[in-house]
């Protein structure tokens, strides 16, 4: 083994999930919110709503399903609390890191590590704003299946996260995407909860972005019928906006030279040879 | 680095009209050119940022870019935005960085955040990534911006060391004052590159 190829040995997916995770870590602001917002929101969301129960049909299971009204809504609550965090966060992220993504890739860093790097904070930070959630459930009432409630927040947090990066990296100005997170999450939640709409059962809402994880989420909470059909639905629209995502980081991430990373000496050594990197347009 | 006919235009606004450019080693160059004459887009395509409209650009061996504004990560440290560019680099050891850093007296700032340095010290480290891998050309636009007159004065000590070195420097200024300082000084006007003379003009 060479020096040179001991060298091309980086460490580079672990250098960059750790920073990935470092900087969520130092997003104070992120950090208050699960704090406090999670379980302010499922809180309110619980004890302010009445318990009056509420009829409706459950499209996952087909059956009529009689929950108390607060108990569904606390559901919504959380999972419009994960959705909004897990969106925020990664937007913040993506919004802020862009040209710093960018310069490492420039430098030589190889982009699918970045990516994968995003891609491990982004499902760490949604598991662990998912247990926490669904700890915070349980502390109020029983849901049925609190591990497909854990599921079902972490699937709807991933999807928001993917999208925070879409967001952060196709808009210009950071409060266009905060709007974006929001009015997405408020639109997509409120058209689902049967206490608000009463199309909640009904065709368009099987197309919003978390319809899979609301009704595994509801599913898990009152009822005892597995749902992973509608976890792979959550799943398929993760993956679509993970793909506007990466679409959007592979743009703006380009290098025009066409380079491609490679391993250069140690500082202090002259280069041996002439690495062309050239780009040309006509 | 080898640049013929660089033309690039936003929309209708045509900003390089055809840029031709060799940098030859153990040169220090200069663009000088007025705010909004294309010297930060010219150095982007440069760099890799930015494709051009039409033209080429050719470099021989590794380059060092250095951004006008300091493209950092706030919620990192000093030292840990070395280390996460050692690894882009693919460095052994971060040698040179510290060398960079001691060139510039900034060392002691090592475990602080980006997000709460100063305007000089972010631009110190912004130079310090540009600089960290030894490469033979840098491109610099406006490198010195928040530098107070000491570390303005280590900054040209760097730049005469490294054209003793066989490295070539291109720095971009919308002034000349420092004309008496480079080998090759041009004006980027009206989308072309033209050749001045580097006596002091300022």
């Amino acid at each position: 083994m060479t020096p040179v190829r001991a060298i091309c040995r980086r460490p580079l997916f672990l250098t960059a999930a750790r920073y990935a995770l470092v900087e969520h870590l130092r997003n104070r602001f992120a950090m208050v919110l699960i704090a406090l917002f999670v379980p302010v929101w499922t809180a309110l969301a619980f004890w302010s709503v009445p318990s009056t129960p509420t009829r409706f049909r459950l499209r996952a299971t087909g059956q009529p399903l009689t929950p108390h009204g607060n108990q569904l809504t606390e559901i919504t609550g959380a999972l419009n609390a994960v959705t909004l965090i897990v969106g925020f966060m990664m937007f913040a992220a993506s919004f802020t890191g862009g040209h710093f993504d960018r310069r490492l890739a420039l430098a030589g860093y190889p982009r699918t590590h970045l990516v994968l790097a995003k891609l491990t904070s982004l499902t760490l930070a949604s598991a662990a704003v998912a247990v926490y959630a669904t700890a915070l459930t349980r502390t109020f009432w029983r849901p049925e299946q609190p591990v497909l409630l854990a599921a079902a927040l972490f699937c709807a947090g991933i999807t928001y996260g993917a999208l925070g990066v879409a967001f952060g990296s196709l808009l210009r100005r950071e409060v266009e995407g905060m709007f974006a997170i929001v009015m997405t999450s408020v639109i997509d939640l409120a058209l689902q909860n049967p206490l608000y709409s009463s199309s909640s059962d009904g065709s368009v809402v099987r197309y919003l972005p978390s319809y899979g994880a609301m009704q595994a989420a509801t599913g898990a909470g009152f009822s005892t019928t597995p749902l992973p059909k509608y976890l792979t639905i959550q799943a398929g629209w993760f993956t679509a906006a993970a793909l506007v995502a990466l679409l959007a980081f592979h743009f703006r991430t380009r290098n025009t030279l066409g380079g491609r990373s490679t391993c250069r000496r140690q500082a202090g050594s002259m280069p041996t040879g002439s690495r062309d990197r050239a780009t040309a347009r006509s | 680095m080898e640049v013929t006919g660089v033309h690039h235009a936003y929309g209708r606004r045509v900003v390089l009209r055809g840029v031709d450019l060799r940098l030859r080693p153990g040169v220090l160059a200069g663009i000088v050119g007025e705010n909004g004459a294309g010297k930060t887009t010219l150095l982007r395509i440069l760099s890799g940022e930015l494709a051009p409209d039409r033209g080429t650009v050719r470099h021989h061996g590794g380059f060092g870019y250095c951004p006008q504004a300091a493209v950092l990560n706030d919620a990192l440290t000093v030292r840990q935005h070395l280390d996460y560019f050692k690894v882009a680099y693919g460095l052994g050891d971060l040698r040179r960085a510290e060398e960079v850093m001691e060139a510039l007296q900034f060392s002691e700032y090592a475990d602080e955040r980006a997000g709460v340095l100063s305007g000089g010290t972010r631009q110190k480290l912004n130079l310090t990534l540009a600089l960290m891998h030894d490469p033979r050309i840098l491109l610099l636009d406006e490198p010195y911006q928040g530098f107070d007159w000491e570390t303005y004065q280590r900054f040209w000590e760097l730049a005469d060391r490294l054209r003793e070195d066989g490295r070539s420097v291109l720095v971009v200024s919308h002034l000349a004052y420092d004309a008496e300082r480079l080998d090759v000084l041009w004006r980027l006007d009206g989308g072309l590159l033209h050749e001045r003379t580097t006596e002091p003009t300022a």
